[in-house]
């Protein structure tokens, strides 16, 4: 699988160092964003909201919400952003000249996207620790989904920065797809607030079961059932991993 | 190496961009340990060709061999063997120089220690050390040249590829560049170059191979191509140029 191990760690390092080297676009914004959200939203708002979801507080349900949220753009931006730019200067040539495999580079960019998703959402764990006490109900599975979640969506980026001709390109699924279906989720609102119709919708949304994995894992309270969850978000990561690396495989875009 | 006699055979070699042939049927050999020069025109499908050779652009008929390894599918086993000076700049813009060659290293699967090592050396021997915590735009044209040089040098590949490696360079730059080439061939590396300066072909070459129009129109050693003519006559004959 791996067979150019020291190819795979010095791509992996680059990643990583990349985004911490800039951190005050990549790690910053969503930690302040996210403080705003929870003093304003589930400090401020929630605590004149009667809830009445076994016995959460609204700050204690949107938490996990949050930090799915920024899990999903962190690992996503990251990917889409070194590739696209690496397309952009050209110097994706650098990695494609080497004798890391197809597979081994996809990795490569990957633990840069799944290593800031992890920083980035952790980050909005501890902040919120100072607004509520919130436990993890299940490691295993918190663990489990923050991989999952951040596999699918940095693999997400790097279809998107594959795809993208032009900057403005970069972030038209972030923006019109992700967000709209991530928030539709239910990062903010359980969907049996929902109107009938748009609950329907909702259980065909795929970000419902990756939010309800995260909220689980840490507050225990669940609507549907986490085999089906787990399922779910195993079956996107696993397609989406080797949909990217086909596309490598086949250079789209990526040779002439 | 399953074939150590040839370095790079081509067979057959088609490409189309789009509606345009970029290589029409390209077969040659380059014998392990030569100095080859590879002439053309202006698109005339150099750079496509090494393109090719190099796995950085598909094609649609024919074959790569490296040493005898299928370059599309044992890439793998192709790309440590070769190393490519490329036309165009291309270096990661958020990289030092020195952390740009030991990344690049690394990526070859070369440990850090080892790659910060060589990178001093190439560095050193490329006249750039003093810029080794500046970042590629900090260096004039005649130095990202070198620069290119180290990068392609930095896992000691058994094939260097360099194309158009002295154009922009000064004299003394070009010098460094010949005297270094003709090091490495000694030692037993097999070169492949294209230039646009005959001078250069003539002086370095022991083969020749001239490409037109994505045909390859004259092929063979120095003397059987040249012929008691000069490189830039026959340039100019088969190419239809004069
Ligand atoms: N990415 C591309 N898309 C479309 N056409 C291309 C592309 N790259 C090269 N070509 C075309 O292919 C032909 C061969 O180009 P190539 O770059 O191989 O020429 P070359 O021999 O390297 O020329 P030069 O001496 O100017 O570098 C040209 O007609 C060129 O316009
Ligand atoms: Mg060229």
């Amino acid at each position: 699988m791996i067979n150019n191990p020291i190819g795979f760690l010095s791509l992996s390092k680059r990643e990583i160092l990349r985004f911490f080297s800039v951190s005050s676009q990549t790690i910053f914004p969503p930690l302040i964003s996210s403080t705003l959200f929870i003093l304003i939203f589930g400090v401020a708002i929630g605590s004149r909201v009667d809830f009445g979801i076994s016995g959460l507080s609204y700050l204690a349900f949107i938490v996990p919400g949050l930090m799915t949220m920024h899990l999903i753009s962190g690992s996503y931006e990251n990917t889409s952003s070194s590739l696209f730019i690496a397309r952009w200067h050209n110097h994706i040539q650098e990695m494609l000249l080497s004798p890391l495999s197809y597979f081994e580079m996809v990795l490569g960019l990957l633990a840069g996207g799944v290593a800031r998703g992890i920083v980035v959402s952790t980050g909005v764990f501890l902040i919120s620790c100072f607004f509520t006490p919130i436990g993890i109900y299940h490691f295993f599975w918190l663990i489990y989904f923050v991989l999952m979640i951040s596999v699918i969506f940095s693999c997400a980026g790097m279809m998107a920065a594959l795809w993208a001709e032009d900057f403005g390109m970069l972030n038209v699924w972030h923006v019109y797809a992700i967000i709209p279906l991530v928030l539709l989720g239910g990062v903010f609102h359980p969907i049996e607030f929902l109107p009938e119709w748009l609950q329907t919708f909702s259980h065909l949304n795929p970000m419902l079961y990756l939010v309800s994995g995260i909220r689980y894992s840490m507050t225990g309270v669940t609507q549907i059932p986490m085999g089906i969850c787990a399922s779910i978000a195993f079956l996107m990561a696993i397609i989406s991993f080797y949909f990217t690396v086909y596309l490598f495989r086949i250079g789209y875009k990526l040779r002439s | 190496m399953r074939n150590s006699e040839i370095a790079i055979s081509l067979k057959g070699l088609t490409k189309y961009y789009q509606d345009l042939k970029a290589l029409d049927d390209v077969s040659f050999d380059v014998k392990r340990g030569d100095f080859f020069a590879f002439l053309g025109p202006n698109g005339a499908g150099k750079t496509t060709t090494i393109n090719a050779i190099t796995g950085l652009s598909n094609y649609q008929d024919g074959e790569v061999k490296v040493f005898g390894y299928n370059a599309k599918t044992e890439y793998t086993r192709t790309r440590p063997l070769i190393g490519l000076c490329a036309q165009e700049f291309n270096f990661d813009p958020f990289l030092n120089i020195h952390q740009l060659l030991v990344y690049q290293a690394g990526y070859f699967g070369i440990l850090p220690k080892v790659a910060a090592k060589r990178a001093d050396e190439l560095l050193n021997r490329f006249q750039l050390s003093e810029k080794r915590n500046v970042k590629h735009r900090a260096l004039s044209g005649g130095m990202k040249k070198r620069l290119l040089l180290c990068r392609a040098l930095i896992h000691e590949p058994e094939i260097l590829i360099l194309d158009e490696p002295t154009a922009g360079c000064d004299l003394e730059l070009k010098f460094l560049i010949w005297d270094y080439l003709v090091q490495l061939n000694k030692e037993g590396k097999t070169i492949f170059l294209t230039t646009h300066y005959m001078e250069e072909a003539e002086k370095l070459c022991k083969t020749i191979g001239i490409i037109n129009h994505g045909h390859i129109v004259r092929i063979g050693e120095k003397k059987a191509v040249l012929q008691d003519k000069s490189l830039q006559d026959v340039f100019l004959e088969v190419t239809g140029l004069e």
